[in-house]
């Protein structure tokens, strides 16, 4: 079917594209603060100067610290392949959401579990404070797409998507309830401010920095580019469920990057406007997304959509 | 040989091991036996199981004594979970029972406590049933004593036989009063009871199959006894008797007592949803490598009974298909916590056997020196952390499907909530899976070695390590391909048949896409070895110190396990009310040593269990005033009873 092909390639292509995310929220934020700034594809270069140096083998590491990258990578674009580009997907991997989670969880327990390892303090820090962001995110995911999945009738990410095209279900509360919460999980998810600092690797910000910090040459590569299709898929998923793509599959790819590039944009306005939160304080943070999802379902629920 | 004759064949293997155990008084000729006798069973249960058939006799409603035993496909899948997880710790507890102190009694009790599960799960009639019931549950006390007689041990056993009998009321009571009524073999025998007498029935059980099974707030003998036991003991007492217990739930709730009344499927899911997060924060506040599994142990019973609960809901409001789905994942999620969690507990009972003690904060470096303890360690924490493409993921995504199917069908607006909030719970309880988890792998397999022990140890012997490897090859096994299992599962649902997709390679549930689990694996694999490959190709790696930013590494520096869950403690503290004490000493030319202790109490045992306690223990003190030892009194006594017998015979009279 000719309308399928360019979202599954745009689709696979995530896997090449996605380093491009987080050079485009650099470049917005230099702008913004009144610099030149690096160009957009300054992760590439980034990519190649590591790819062309060795890795290291600190002393007393096992396996685990050697394949924790190869997993997280693996983990990661599995789930690039899973969330599709508006309504049409490759389903080499099924296009259940609820897989998602999952998968992400799979990134993050190998990164956290690469960080014992070496046994490094900042390491250790840092990966706790990950899966205790963790904790308050992946539910927070869940209810945001269930909300999705009871305003569309399925939890196929195809169809939610298709959804989003629907009037009806496009203008219910609940909808929206659940793209501010799942916002909020972006931000937890590419640890951006208020949630983490990505740009320095001090003491007191350092969430998903601090593993890396044991990492060289390939294996950080592989890290990085883990750390940018994280930006892939969940700002994808966000734009798949506010962007209309129904009729034609390059008007929908079209939307969909559009929606991407601006909330590219939104990131950079947050980190430039908002400072770090303290890190007991991100719970809090992620509390007002389920209270706006509680709203929602209580909408949803006795508001007769459904 | 007909599957009946299986049965009877693998019983007596059983109880021949059992009766060599016991006149040879040594433990190694007699687990090859009853190892053997247990696959047997298992084989025969699966093959039921598989054929959807029926063998021996139905179940007998009233009160006689008959020894009735039958196979039908739910017996027959709990029989097989029972073979899966027995077989293994029978053949682990050779090597781990090697040398110890009364290895051959021990050895006994396992085999009594085999066949009294195994009889629990095939009796047909409602003493039977109970006879077996108590057997199981006293079989594993004698474990407990057998390994070691302190005070803490005693204490343990008296708190466990204790609760448990307290709680196995409500188990005499609903069977006995199920019986009476003969709802055992007519599930139209209760429709004519008034509501008052269900609820109090429905009350009874889940009160006494649910203290058995562990559900929060009823789990506080799980975490006292599971960690006493010995190896293989633990990992059958939390693979397959809290098993057992669920399945008393599941018969007394989805097939005898018809019509059951609305209130218990909310309650049941109410339960469940705080045995899930309960169980989880507590585990992750232990230092304890078997507590904190037996504290995990709570938490999947109760996804098991949110499985089970969702069950229900979607029955009692029309949903078929999805009731079927939700009955089919709690099932495979009680298959698949039998084998990770068996799994866990023998790798903990190796690290036991060779180190020494079961500290979380003084093992580490474990998997240098046991290597393929620590990988099939790895492969389970990985299993139980709810991770794809394991068997933990795919019976959670079943679960977490049911429930957001429950809530897109057209259910009423309350069902809706309660299963959307369910399906956040479970996730939280996943993702808090995840961090415990991590934390147990570091903390016992990596890092440096915390104390010389470790450091010396050496890997357990082949019969401690083939059966680990098997549980973790399971484990993978049914986590990239559960439409294996799922689809004999169809045959047990009281729901009607499976939907057409969800046993299929990429299993779907109707109103879900597809999940590829098989693919999953196959992506992560193939993409990780490549990477693997690449990552060789860069450059030999430079051998260097650890990094730390520069900073010398110290052994005083590392970290423990309450510093990793800190940031947690600190959010939740309104929740775990740590307690901590700070003592400084020292005197006016400076401070000496600073003494830090901090623990996490339970909250149950704080609010719920020693204030009944000590409310029980001041009522008797009052009550034993009675007894005041004067004859007198006691023939005024004698005398009030007598005029009170005939007064309330007049009264009855007229």
């Amino acid at each position: 079917m000719r309308g399928a092909v360019l979202p599954g390639i745009m689709q696979v292509a995530g896997l090449a594209l996605a380093p491009m995310l987080p050079g485009l929220v650099q470049q917005a934020k230099a702008r913004l603060q009144g610099r030149v700034g690096a160009p957009v594809h300054q992760p590439y270069r980034e990519l190649r100067r590591l790819w062309s140096r060795s890795v290291v083998a600190p002393e007393g590491t096992t396996l685990i610290y050697r394949l924790a990258p190869s997993v997280c990578a693996a983990a990661v674009g599995c789930a690039v392949l899973v969330v599709p580009v508006g309504t049409h997907g490759i389903g080499w991997l099924g296009t259940d959401a609820l897989v998602l989670a999952g998968l992400l969880a799979l990134a993050r327990f190998a990164t956290a579990a690469s960080a014992w390892d070496p046994g490094s303090g900042f390491a250790l820090m840092a990966a706790g404070r990950d899966l205790m962001f963790g904790v308050f995110a992946e539910p927070l995911l869940l209810f945001s797409l269930a909300l999705f999945a009871l305003g569309a009738g399925s939890t196929d990410l195809r169809t939610m998507a298709a959804g989003a095209g629907d009037a009806a279900i496009a203008g219910s509360p609940a909808h929206w309830c659940g793209v501010v919460a799942l916002l909020l999980v972006v931000l937890v998810e590419t640890g951006r401010q208020p949630v983490d600092n990505p740009d320095t690797h001090l003491e007191l910000t350092m969430v998903h920095e601090g593993p890396l910090l044991e990492y060289a040459g390939r294996d950080l590569a592989m890290l990085h580019w883990a750390s940018a299709a994280r930006h892939w898929v969940v700002l994808v998923l966000v734009a798949d469920l506010v962007m209309p793509t129904g009729g034609s599959a390059t008007w929908g790819v079209a939307a969909i990057a559009a929606c991407v590039v601006a909330l590219c944009m939104a990131l950079a306005v947050v980190e430039t406007l908002v400072a770090k939160a303290r890190i007991l304080r991100v719970p809090a943070l992620l509390g007002v997304g389920f209270a706006v999802c509680v709203i929602g379902l209580a909408s949803a629920v006795f508001g007769g959509v459904q | 040989m007909t599957l009946a004759g299986g049965l009877i064949v693998g019983a007596a293997l059983v109880a021949a091991g059992v009766l060599l155990a016991i006149s040879r008084r040594t433990a190694g000729s007699s687990l090859p036996v009853q190892a053997l006798g247990t696959a047997v069973i298992g084989a025969c249960g699966g093959a039921v199981v598989v054929q959807g058939a029926t063998i021996g006799s139905g179940f007998e409603g009233g009160l006689g004594l008959s020894a009735a035993v039958g196979v039908d496909p739910l017996s027959g899948f709990f029989l097989a979970t029972l073979a899966l997880v027995c077989v293994p710790a029978l053949v682990h507890a050779r090597g781990y029972l090697a040398g110890a102190r009364h290895a051959a009694a021990i050895t006994a009790m396992s085999g009594v406590f085999v066949l009294a599960m195994a009889g629990v799960v095939v009796a047909r009639s409602v003493p039977g049933f109970l006879a077996a019931w108590e057997l199981m549950s006293a079989a594993p006390a004698a474990a407990i004593l057998l390994r070691s007689r302190d005070e803490s041990a005693c204490r343990t056993v008296l708190l466990y036989l204790s609760l448990t009998h307290l709680a196995g009321v409500g188990v005499w009571v609903s069977m006995l009063w199920l019986a009476n009524a003969g709802a055992i073999t007519d599930p139209s025998a209760l429709a004519g009871e008034p509501a008052m007498h269900r609820s109090l029935l429905a009350l009874a059980a889940l009160v006494g199959f649910g203290t058995k099974a562990g559900l929060m707030p009823l789990h506080t003998w799980l975490p006292r006894a599971h960690p006493t036991a010995p190896g293989h003991v633990s990992a059958i007492m939390s693979g397959v008797m809290i098993k057992v217990a669920l399945y008393g739930l599941v018969r007394m709730l989805f097939e005898w007592l018809q019509p059951l009344p609305g209130w218990v499927a909310p309650v049941l899911l109410a339960a469940a949803v705080v045995s899930c997060l309960g169980g989880v924060l507590y585990a992750l506040v232990q230092h304890e490598l078997k507590r904190l599994l037996a504290f995990h142990s709570v938490e999947n019973v109760g996804i098991i009974a949110l499985g089970l609960a969702a069950a229900l809901l979607a029955g009692q409001h029309g949903h078929e298909a999805i009731a079927a789905v939700a009955f089919a994942a709690a099932m495979l999620h009680t298959l698949n916590h039998a084998l990770f969690k068996s799994l866990l507990f023998l790798c903990a009972g190796s690290f036991q056997r060779q180190v020494g003690e079961l500290d979380l904060d003084r093992l580490g470096g474990l998997l240098r020196t046991m290597p393929v303890t620590g990988v099939a360690f790895l492969a389970g924490a990985m299993a139980i952390a709810g991770v794809p493409p394991f068997n933990g993921f795919a019976s959670e995504w079943m679960t977490l499907q049911a429930l957001v199917q429950l809530g897109i069908a057209d259910s009423p607006g309350g069902v809706v909530v309660q299963a959307v909030l369910a399906a956040v719970a479970l996730a939280a309880t996943a993702a808090l899976a995840v961090y415990c988890f991590v934390k147990v792998v570091g903390l016992v397999l990596l890092g440096p070695h915390r104390q010389r022990a470790a450091e010396q140890a050496t890997e357990a012997p082949a019969s401690m390590v083939a059966p680990v490897v098997f549980l973790a090859l399971t484990c993978l096994a049914i986590g990239a391909a559960p439409g294996l299992v799922l689809e004999p599962l169809g045959n047990l649902s009281p729901f009607g048949p499976l939907p057409g997709d969800v046993a299929a390679v990429a299993p779907r549930v109707p109103g879900s896409g597809a999940f590829a689990p098989l693919a999953v694996l196959a992506l992560v694999v193939a993409a990780t070895v490549v990477l693997q490959a690449l990552r060789r190709r860069g450059g030999i790696a430079a051998p260097s110190p650890v990094w730390i930013c520069g900073q010398p590494r110290s052994a005083r520096l590392a970290w423990t396990s309450a510093g990793f869950t800190k940031s947690l403690r600190l959010v939740l503290d309104g929740v775990l009310r740590p307690r901590r004490s700070v003592e400084v000493v020292g005197d006016a030319t400076g401070v000496a040593s600073i003494h830090h202790a901090s623990e996490v109490p339970h909250l149950f045992d704080e609010v719920l269990y020693r204030p009944a306690l000590r409310g029980a223990l001041g009522a008797s003190r009052r009550l034993r005033r009675i007894q005041s030892g004067s004859l007198r009194a006691y023939v005024t006594y004698l005398l009030l009873t007598l005029v009170g017998v005939l007064v309330v015979v007049r009264i009855g009279g007229e």
